[in-house]
């Protein structure tokens, strides 16, 4: 469980005289084993909080639990996949996969085994000996999951993870990642901003607003699982749609509030 | 007339696109570039050769690429090279693989502290803004005038290049990688060794190449002063005899070793940095 508490956070503006507000008071409970989406225009601070919840940020108010011990840094039960992928160039894409388990001090042997196991579930068990610029944008992604999945996080962050993808692969990523999630539904959190893809994923939708950022909705969505089936027939079904139109409508008055729309 | 089975079809779709042809491909890229470097290095060998022979050029002065070539065959012939060769080569190896051995990792720690950085930049500025070269009268007060101060004096030189190019490899680092590598727990020795001294790597190969050409001049420089071999002391001690063929022949190898060991490193950096090149000069 993640038990967010009277989290705030800010930094000094470029000028040095404006404070600048990420975040503002946001308080939240996540269950475990459930998809939870943040979900907000640019700049409303959702990046920033996951970024808060992995331990990578130390927010300047608040604290973190999960399954109730502070958050003071990164953990072994945590991973990320990040929007950029971010995975070194120099290394091949097992390697990349085994990045992670090197830090933690795993031995060699075992850690091929574990990566080649990660390579396997998304896959890209043929690929193990390419590098990532020999490969698509959708393998880049496979291999950034890859590598979250390689270190058995029971959280799993995922930072617009679909968001450089052309909109085919974005698609088809999503089904592959719910029928992945459903082999062990760990607790995920997944940063997006597109409305489609956070209905399609989530059990439940947090809606971020601007300046400052927080929390202006927590939704609950009640679509039939597994998803991965039939993403089609998801995807048109009444329900599908009625939640669409309704987050639409929400974020569009969060549009007519701020200040430049 | 009417067999249409494949082996029947033309050579050459007319439809498919008419595109160089391998050697149009390979004249273009490479071939049309080689052959106005051979071109332009004999019009000037061969005018060098012609003005000396017909007394346009001193000999005397200019020398002539055939009485180069001749002395550098005479000296290798009776040996009378090597001595002068092994003593520059030594000087050179140990300077500057203790340039490498000191310079990376300082840059390396100046890059990623900025504690370090503070402390040790108005040295570095300050060296690198200064003709190393002056600093020898006090090596050889120092360290006296055996091979200790040379090599101090090759040191002083490039070791400054290898903190200062490395330095600037580390501030390329793309911090997203570093953030990665911490959100899976990696410490601040791991993060050095996994993504800061890789992503920094062309650098230090582009540092080491710019570390060459500054040795050889140290050492050539070091040499002048109080010694009796080395390509430096070939050099000056031809150079007092105006036997001018022989100061050619020690530059044409301090060239060829420049060369050879750019060359090298340029194979080495394609080796271990694939995925991108800096454009060093």
């Amino acid at each position: 469980m993640i038990e967010v508490s009277n989290v705030s956070h800010g930094y000094p503006g470029r000028d040095g005289t404006t404070f600048f507000r990420a975040l503002s008071d946001v308080n939240l409970t996540i269950e475990s084993g459930t998809f939870v989406s943040f979900l907000g225009p640019s700049g409303c601070g959702k990046t920033t909080l996951l970024r808060i919840i992995n331990g990578l940020v130390i927010p300047t108010g608040g604290e973190i639990r999960i399954d109730g011990k502070k958050v003071t840094g990164p953990a072994p039960d945590r991973a990320m996949v990040f929007q950029e992928f971010n995975l070194l160039p120099w290394r091949t894409t097992r390697a990349n996969v085994e990045f992670p388990l090197e830090c933690q001090g795993v031995p060699s042997a075992e850690r091929t085994k574990t990566a080649n196991r990660a390579l396997t579930q998304v896959g890209l068990d043929r690929f193990g000996d390419f590098f990532p610029h020999q490969l698509s944008g959708g393998m880049k992604q496979r291999v950034g999951l890859a590598r979250a999945l390689a270190v058995g996080p029971s959280y799993l962050f995922m930072d617009e993870p679909f968001g450089a993808l052309d909109p085919q692969i974005r698609e088809v990523m999503q089904v592959e990642l719910m029928k992945l999630w459903d082999n062990d539904r760990k607790t995920v959190v997944f940063v997006t901003h597109s409305v489609d893809e956070a209905v399609f994923l989530s059990d439940r939708i947090i809606m971020f607003g601007t300046s400052p950022g927080r929390i202006i909705a927590d939704l609950k969505i009640d679509l039939p699982r597994p998803r991965w089936q039939d993403d089609e027939a998801i995807k048109t079904s009444p329900q599908f749609v009625q939640y669409r139109n309704d987050i639409w409508k929400m974020l569009k008055q969060q549009l007519h509030q701020m200040p430049a729309a | 007339m009417s067999d249409r089975t494949a082996s029947s079809l033309p050579l050459k779709d007319p439809l498919a696109p008419q595109g160089p042809s391998a050697f149009e491909r390979w004249w273009l890229k490479s071939g049309f570039v080689n052959l106005l470097r051979i071109s332009g290095l004999t019009v000037f060998l061969a005018a060098w050769e012609i003005s000396s022979r017909l007394g346009y050029l001193d000999p005397l002065f200019a020398s002539s690429p055939s009485l180069i070539i001749e002395k550098l065959f005479d000296m290798i012939r009776d040996g009378s090279i090597w001595p002068h060769v092994a003593a520059s080569a030594n000087i050179a190896g140990i300077g500057f693989a203790l340039s490498v051995i000191v310079g990376v990792p300082m840059g390396l720690l100046m890059g990623r502290s900025l504690t370090i950085r503070a402390t040790l930049e108005p040295f570095v500025t300050a060296l690198n803004a200064a003709p190393q070269v002056a600093f020898l009268p006090l090596l050889i007060i120092w360290l006296g005038i055996g091979i200790s101060s040379k090599v101090a004096l090759v040191f002083l030189g490039s070791f400054i290049i290898m903190v200062v190019n490395t330095e600037a490899g580390v501030s390329q680092v793309d911090r997203k990688l570093i953030e990665t590598a911490r959100s899976f727990m990696a410490n601040e020795r791991q993060i050095m060794m996994k993504i800061v001294l890789p992503s920094a790597l062309p650098y230090i190969i582009a540092g080491m190449r710019l570390a060459v050409g500054r040795t050889l001049v140290m050492v050539v420089v070091a040499e002048i002063y109080a010694a009796t071999k080395g390509l430096g002391y070939l050099i000056f001690q031809a150079g007092g005899l105006y036997d001018t063929a022989q100061v050619f022949v020690g530059v044409v190898v301090l060239a060829a070793a420049g060369v050879i060991l750019n060359a090298f490193l340029r194979w080495l950096e394609k080796k271990l940095a694939p995925w991108q090149h800096v454009q060093g000069s």
